[in-house]
């Protein structure tokens, strides 16, 4: 098994301005790791927390959840909300023993194509370093 | 000490319910645990009381083992007795600790502030029969925040240095150690859900862990399901665990449950600023938001 370890990094973007900032680093042929598996949610304020233990446990090695800047969300607080939420998630699951790079939050707009390939390769590059999650499953 | 509030409660319980000012005292009384057996060796176990008639107040006991959170109790789907639930107020016997945590579910509109006659304890600190235990030790709290009745003198408050020391001693370890240590303790769990039904924050008529639409958890009894439950559990408290260790204490595999609300109760606090059940005005931490804060995530 000489293979270089791939990490799986689930990726919660918002509808309205992280998801069309993956669109348009697509469209930009702007080349970021297939390592992301993309889930489009209405808003960074959708994701329970708890999605992304539930990602870890599930087979995931990093989570990104990525919103609208603050000020710009299309729901007017949601990623404010998103960012206490996280934060403190953040913290308590640092606590229990994940590497805090696992998981990141990043505020990507819709004309960030770049910006969105850079926030991909960093953390794929930082969960490689890591190496596969295994904690806190059978 | 205990004597002395012990006392203090039977005449306010007897008054009440002569009085009728409330239909029910919730306290404490001797268990049938003899001493020498349980956690407290040196003491006969507690257990709440529930007093209806005021010629059986001297059932009512009060020492430093007392250690429940009465204020499960007054959850709206607790099973009440019919007299309690005929009348509109009930006596409810509570150190700081519980004050606080009554405090959180007045806010979140769980309980009515005049449904609860609160003969507040001026509180030693809770003891295994030898030495005060280590929670209350770190606390600062001797009075409850409010109360209808206040027995007991307020002892000095010790000086705290650091009540979170504990916390940063433990997250001095590196990440494989700490998932070491909670992956021992969480495979230690039995999924009593003793610990949740000795919350007084935990009062959803349906907990995420038995919710079978989206089913969060299964009923696998396996390291990543109870950690799931601890985590969730623990998130689910942020900024609302008043830090009373009843968790803790029901825990019958002796989890150090509390390290964890209380790591997030220190966040809490360092983040937004805010003290479960201190302030009944401020909307609960996660549930507001300010503009300009930013945190490194």
């Amino acid at each position: 098994m000489d293979e270089e370890f791939e990490p799986k990094i689930i990726g919660f973007l918002c509808n309205w301005c992280s998801y069309a900032g993956a669109d348009m680093t697509g469209t930009a042929r702007i080349a970021y790791p297939a390592n992301i598996r993309i889930i489009r949610v209405p808003c960074s304020g959708r994701v329970d927390p708890l999605f992304v233990l539930k990602a870890l446990q599930g087979g995931a090695d990093g989570v990104l959840v990525a919103g609208c800047h603050p000020g710009d969300c299309h729901y007017g607080d949601g990623n404010y909300h998103a960012r206490r939420r996280l934060a403190l998630m953040h913290r308590l699951l640092t606590f229990v023993g994940v590497e805090a790079g696992r998981l990141r939050i990043e505020w990507v707009s819709a004309a960030e194509g770049n910006r969105f390939a850079q926030v991909v390769t960093e953390l794929t590059q930082q969960v490689k370093q890591l190496g596969p999650w295994t904690g806190l499953q059978s | 000490m205990s004597e002395e509030i012990q006392q203090a409660i039977r005449i306010r319980a007897k008054e009440l319910l002569k009085l009728g000012e409330v239909g029910c005292v919730i306290g404490f009384e001797r268990g049938r645990q003899p001493a020498g057996t349980g956690r407290h060796p040196a003491l006969a176990r507690t257990r709440p009381a529930f007093v209806y008639d005021p010629a059986d107040v001297d059932r009512l006991v009060w020492d430093q083992t007392c250690s429940q959170n009465l204020v499960v109790y007054l959850h709206p789907e607790a099973a009440l007795g019919a007299a309690e639930k005929a009348h509109h107020r009930v006596g409810l016997v509570a150190r700081p600790c519980d004050v606080r945590a009554l405090n959180v579910l007045i806010h979140e509109g769980q309980v009515a502030r005049d449904r609860v006659f609160v003969i507040g304890v001026a509180c030693p600190g809770m003891s295994d029969g030898q030495e005060i235990q280590a929670q209350c030790r770190r606390c600062r709290e001797r009075v409850p925040l409010f109360y209808d009745a206040l027995v007991g003198k307020p002892p000095k408050a010790e000086v705290v240095v650091d009540a979170y020391a504990d916390v940063t001693e433990f997250e001095a370890l590196s990440a494989a150690e700490r998932l070491a240590f909670w992956t021992g303790q969480f495979d230690r769990c039995i999924r009593c859900y003793a610990c949740r039904q000795a919350c007084p924050g935990c009062y959803c008529s349906e907990c995420l862990a038995e919710q079978v639409d989206p089913a969060w958890l299964t009923i696998a009894h396996t390291v990543p399901q109870k950690a799931f439950f601890h985590v969730m559990r623990a998130y689910h408290l942020a900024g609302r665990c008043a830090e009373c260790h009843a968790c803790e204490s029901a825990c019958p595999m002796h989890l150090p449950l509390s390290l964890l609300n209380r790591m997030i109760a220190r966040e809490v606090k360092a983040l937004f600023g805010t003290v479960a059940g201190t302030d009944q005005q401020a909307r609960p931490p996660l549930a507001t938001f300010r503009r300009d804060e930013e945190w490194p995530i």
